[in-house]
C-alpha cells in the first residue's frame, strides 16, 4: 500500500481574471521508506505538488491520500494537527525563527504535543545530535552557517518523529560540499531512520541521492526514473 | 521552552521598537493614575466619612460665619445626637509654606461628634485642660516634624495675632482617624475660646453634628435649615461627605478636565500601539507561516497574537500603575494638607479594564489577519 497517493489531482490558481493550471491530472504514489526526487523546470508544479502532499494546500480536484487519510476533506484545524504529527518540512531558505536559538527552533513542533518541558528539551537535543549540531544548540540562526541552519531545520523536521519529510530545494541555497553533507544526512534519515522523503530539486546531482526521480513539466508527470543502484536492488 | 516563554521571546523580536512602545504605554498609564487621583480628589470621593455626620454652613458661602447660638437650636432638633463647631484658622507652620488645615474647635464636643477620631484619654485631658493647648494629626506631625510637648508657632492671614507675633500653641497630643482615607484631611486643632479671647471673634465657621438615623439625613437637614430661613444668616445643611464634595466642586469640574486629558492620551496611545502591533505583525508574517506549517492551527496563531497584545498592554499598564502608586506614596507626605492623591480601587479597576480593552482591540487586526494567513502565499513571499 502506498504511503502517499495522488489520484487525478488538478490544481489551478486564479491570477487576475485568468485561471492558471499548475497541475494537470497528476497520479502519483510514494511507498513507505521511499526517497523521491521531484525535478522539473521552474513553474512545472513541483512545489505545488509538495504543498499538496504536505497538507499546506488543497487540490482543485482529485484526491490526495497520505497514510490512508484523505487530506481533501480535513478541516483546517485537523489538517494542522495532522501536519504536526505526520510531516516534517525542510525548506530552501531554512525558515528558522530568528529570535530562537537552534534548540528552541527544534523544540517548536513539540509545543503542540503533550510532552513535558524536560522531555521536549531532551527530544530537541536528540534531534540536534542526529544532525550533528549538539554543540550549536544555543546559537541563534544568525550565528550559524547556511549548512548548519539547514541541519537545524532538518532536526526540527524530524523532532516529532514524522513518517514523511517533504523537502523543497533543501540544497538550493548551499555550496556543493555543504549540499552533499545535507543530502547524505537525508539519505541516512531515509535508510537508517525509515523516513519517507519527497524532495524537490533542480539539481541532478542532488536527485542522485534519491531512490526515484520524477520529472514534471507544465504540470504533468513526464517520466519516472529509478536510480541504477536502486534498479539493481529492485531486480535482485 | 514554554508557550509563555515562546510568546515573550516572539514579542521582543524587535527589542528597541517594542521597548519604546511599552515605555510610551507605561507613561500613559502612569499619567492615567496620577490624573485620576487628582480627579478623584476634586470629585470629593476621596474620603469616607460616617453617614451619620452632618454639617451646617452658611447658605451663601462657606466663608461666611454662623452665630454661636445656632448650636443649641441644632441640638434641639429631634434625631440630632451631638453638636460641635469649628472655625477655619488657615494656619501656616513654616514661613513661605502653604497653609495647613487648622481649626479652632470646642474640645469638649469635637471628639464626641467625630467618633472615628482616635485620641488617647491622656492627650484629650491635656487638650481640655489648657487654653492654649492644641492637638495635631499624625500627617501634620510628620510633615512639620512636630513633637508632643513643644510650643508650635503658627501664623494666620485670617486671624493675625494682635501683637504681630505668631500664635503659639502648646502641642499636648496627637490623634488619628480610623478611616485611612481621612488621614490627610485631619486638621490641627486648638481651643476656639483661645481664638475668641485673642481676636474678639464671636461667630463660628460651621456646625457639625451627628444624627441617630442616616436615612433621616435629608429630613433633618430641611428642619435645621428651615429654623434659620428667616434670619440674616441662612444655613445649608447636608451630610459631611456631600459638604466635602461641594467644597471640591467650587474649584471647577476638574474631573471632567482630567478625564478629557486621559481620553486624549489613550486615544493617541491606541493609534500608536495599534500601529506598532500591526507593524510587528507584518514583519512576522513569514514566521507565522512557518508556525502554521509546523502544525499550529489558524485559531492558535490568532490567539497568540491576541495574547501577545494583551501581554504587551497589561505589562505596560502594570509597570505604569506600579510607578504611579510608588510615586504617590513617596510624594504624599510632602503635599499640602488636604491635597490627598490616592489610588482608589475604582481607578485600579478602570486601569485594568483599559489595559485589557486596549490589548484586545489592538490585537484584533493582527489576530484576524494571522487567522486568515495562507501558508503557501506567506512562504512564497519570504
Amino acid at each position: 500500500m502506498a504511503l502517499v497517493n495522488l489520484e487525478s489531482v488538478w490544481k489551478s490558481y486564479k491570477k487576475g481574471r485568468d485561471r492558471v493550471e499548475v497541475l494537470n491530472d497528476i497520479s502519483f504514489r510514494v511507498n513507505s521508506r521511499d526517497f523521491v526526487a521531484l525535478m522539473g523546470p521552474s513553474g512545472s508544479g513541483k512545489t505545488t505538488m509538495l504543498n499538496l502532499i504536505g497538507g499546506l494546500d488543497r487540490p482543485t480536484s482529485g484526491v490526495v491520500t497520505v497514510n490512508d487519510l484523505v487530506l481533501n476533506n480535513l478541516s483546517s484545524g485537523k489538517l494542522a494537527r495532522w501536519r504536526s504529527e505526520s510531516i516534517g518540512f525542510v525548506f530552501q531558505f531554512y525558515n528558522l525563527l530568528p529570535v530562537f536559538n537552534a534548540r528552541q527552533n527544534v523544540e517548536l513542533p513539540l509545543l503542540l504535543t503533550k510532552l513535558g518541558r524536560k522531555q521536549r528539551k531532551k527530544n530537541a537535543a536528540l534531534a540536534l545530535d542526529i544532525v550533528g549540531l549538539s554543540d550549536r544548540a544555543r546559537h541563534t540562526p544568525a550565528r550559524l552557517s547556511g549548512g548548519q541552519q539547514q541541519r537545524v531545520a532538518i532536526a526540527r523536521a524530524i523532532v516529532a518523529d514524522p513518517k514523511i519529510l517533504v523537502c523543497d530545494e533543501p540544497t538550493g541555497d548551499l555550496d556543493r560540499s555543504t549540499a552533499t553533507e545535507i543530502l547524505r544526512l537525508l539519505q541516512i534519515l531515509n535508510q537508517e531512520h525509515d523516513k519517507t522523503i519527497i524532495m524537490v530539486t533542480h539539481d541532478p546531482k542532488a536527485a542522485e541521492y534519491a531512490k526515484r526521480t520524477m520529472l514534471l513539466d507544465k504540470g504533468k508527470l513526464v517520466s519516472r526514473l529509478i536510480q541504477p543502484d536502486v534498479e539493481a536492488e529492485v531486480e535482485a | 521552552m514554554t508557550i509563555f516563554g515562546f510568546l515573550i521571546k516572539s514579542m521582543f523580536r524587535r527589542k528597541l521598537l517594542v521597548t519604546l512602545s511599552m515605555l510610551s504605554l507605561t507613561t500613559a498609564f502612569l499619567l492615567f493614575i496620577l490624573l485620576r487621583s487628582v480627579a478623584v480628589l476634586f470629585s470629593g470621593d476621596v474620603i469616607d466619612v460616617p453617614d451619620v455626620r452632618m454639617q451646617t454652613n452658611s447658605k451663601y458661602a462657606m466663608i461666611f460665619p454662623l452665630p454661636h447660638r445656632y448650636g443649641e437650636e441644632i441640638a434641639a432638633v429631634e434625631g440630632v445626637l451631638a453638636v460641635t463647631f469649628a472655625s477655619w484658622f488657615g494656619g501656616t507652620f513654616r514661613e513661605g509654606d502653604t497653609s495647613a488645615m487648622t481649626f479652632a474647635v470646642d474640645p469638649s464636643t469635637y471628639f464626641e461628634v467625630h467618633e472615628n477620631y482616635q485620641i488617647s484619654t491622656e492627650h484629650l485631658e491635656a487638650f481640655l485642660g489648657l487654653r492654649t493647648a492644641a492637638v495635631a494629626p499624625e500627617a501634620i506631625m510628620y510633615r512639620y516634624d512636630l513633637e508632643v510637648g513643644e510650643k508650635v508657632p503658627v501664623t494666620s492671614s485670617i486671624y493675625p495675632n494682635t501683637n504681630g507675633e505668631p500664635w503659639t500653641f502648646d502641642l499636648v497630643g496627637t490623634y488619628r482617624s480610623e478611616n485611612e482615607s481621612e488621614a490627610a484631611f485631619l486638621p490641627f486643632l486648638f481651643h476656639y475660646e483661645y481664638l475668641k479671647e485673642a481676636s474678639g471673634e464671636s461667630d463660628v465657621g460651621w456646625y457639625t453634628f451627628t444624627i441617630e438615623d442616616p436615612d433621616k439625613a435629608t429630613e433633618i437637614a430641611q428642619i435645621v435649615d428651615s429654623k434659620f430661613e428667616n434670619t440674616a444668616d441662612k444655613t445649608k445643611t447636608m451630610t459631611e461627605s456631600q459638604a466635602f464634595r461641594n467644597m471640591m466642586e467650587q474649584f471647577g469640574d476638574i474631573s471632567l478636565m482630567m478625564n478629557g486629558i486621559i481620553g486624549a492620551v489613550f486615544f493617541t496611545m491606541l493609534l500608536l500601539t495599534a500601529n506598532t502591533m500591526i507593524h510587528s505583525y507584518r514583519q512576522r508574517i513569514p514566521d507565522l507561516a512557518v508556525l502554521k506549517t509546523l502544525g499550529f492551527s489558524d485559531g492558535k496563531v490568532a490567539r497568540y497574537m491576541i495574547f501577545e497584545s494583551l501581554l504587551f498592554c497589561t505589562s505596560s499598564a502594570a509597570v505604569g500603575i506600579g510607578i504611579a502608586v510608588a510615586t504617590l506614596a513617596l510624594i504624599g507626605p510632602y503635599l499640602p494638607s488636604g491635597f490627598v492623591l490616592i489610588v482608589t480601587w475604582n481607578t485600579l479597576f478602570w486601569g485594568t479594564c483599559i489595559a485589557v480593552g486596549l490589548g484586545l482591540f489592538i490585537g484584533l487586526v493582527p489576530a484576524f489577519s494571522a487567522n486568515r494567513l495562507v501558508i503557501v502565499d506567506a512562504l512564497h513571499a519570504r
